[in-house]
């Protein structure tokens, strides 16, 4: 018995609204702030803490890390977001979202994801929506 | 070596304008970011299936570019004028492509008064521009500023 292989891309046609995603956990760590300080050449924070950005970085990757083939993004349009704690080296992430809508374009669709970033004591940490463009299923 | 003034919210003033240096953004910058963010989508890494794409080439992550404007910017104001991140709101415009170098033009648009006594909140809007001119990000973003004690 061979089982018919699994969706390897999910496209615009397959997204769901209102389905929430949980990724797993990411601890963050010295590396992670001196790695993204020496990229970006931002000024470093006070010892100990995390750039404010990284966690919105590091939220993306850990969306491909969800037990869901990856979404065909053609584009990241836009964003707006909230930072609500601080975070700091020790503190280990995780990401929240669900697409809360959906919207057919000429070329692919324009999906709107809800994504929370919470900390090991539950507490949101930074939120608020994203705008992807997304690729519409190929024709058979 | 001789410590900053101190720049307090009261000091900031609303259209102060900044204008960064430049950065090509390179092969390398799109690697290290991909794997410290775990974001390996074939956008940003598979240089054969984008030859195929509207961009013709990898682009770089649109959080790539963010973060390095975020360090071009800082590179010419006074650490509390983009002080701790309370709010952004972004758009990306364009692609940035390996190779393309981008600079920042920023200007503080608005104040007030901070959630918490002691703070304030400025706003700084900025714009991404590349090496033609073209603006490829743009957004708002919100900075907590301590206030001058009393």
């Amino acid at each position: 018995m061979s089982p018919s292989p699994p969706a390897s891309r999910v496209y615009f046609e397959d997204v769901q609204t209102g389905v929430p995603l949980e990724t797993p956990g990411m601890t963050l760590t010295e590396t992670h702030a001196a790695l993204f300080n020496s990229l970006s050449s931002a000024r470093p924070g006070e010892p100990g803490t995390i750039p404010d950005l990284l966690p919105l970085c590091l939220s993306s990757g850990l969306g491909w890390r969800v037990p869901q083939p990856p979404l065909v993004v053609l584009a990241f349009m836009g964003f707006e977001w909230r930072f609500l704690k601080p975070t700091r080296i020790g503190d280990t992430i995780r990401s929240v979202s669900k697409t809360v809508a959906k919207r057919s374009m000429r070329e692919g669709g324009v999906v709107i994801e809800e994504r929370s970033i919470l900390n090991q004591h539950g507490e949101i940490v930074q939120s608020g929506r994203l705008t992807l463009l997304v690729a519409k299923r190929p024709a058979a | 070596m001789s410590a900053h003034p101190a720049v307090y919210f009261e000091d900031i003033p609303v259209g102060e304008e900044y204008a960064s240096p430049g950065r090509t953004v390179t092969e390398a910058d799109v690697v290290i970011f991909a794997g410290l963010s775990g974001d390996y989508n074939v956008l940003h890494t598979d240089a054969e299936h984008m030859k195929a794409s509207q961009f013709g080439e990898r682009i770089a992550h649109g959080l790539l570019g963010l973060s390095i404007q975020q360090g071009l910017l800082d590179r010419v104001v006074t650490a509390q004028v983009t002080g701790p991140l309370a709010a952004v709101k972004w758009k990306f415009k364009g692609p940035i492509k390996i190779g393309d170098t981008i600079h920042v033009e920023a200007r503080v648009t608005a104040k007030r008064d901070g959630e918490q006594p002691g703070w304030g909140v400025v706003t700084v809007a900025r714009r991404v521009v590349n090496q033609r001119g073209e603006t490829v990000q743009e957004g708002e973003t919100d900075h907590l500023v301590g206030r001058r004690p009393a």
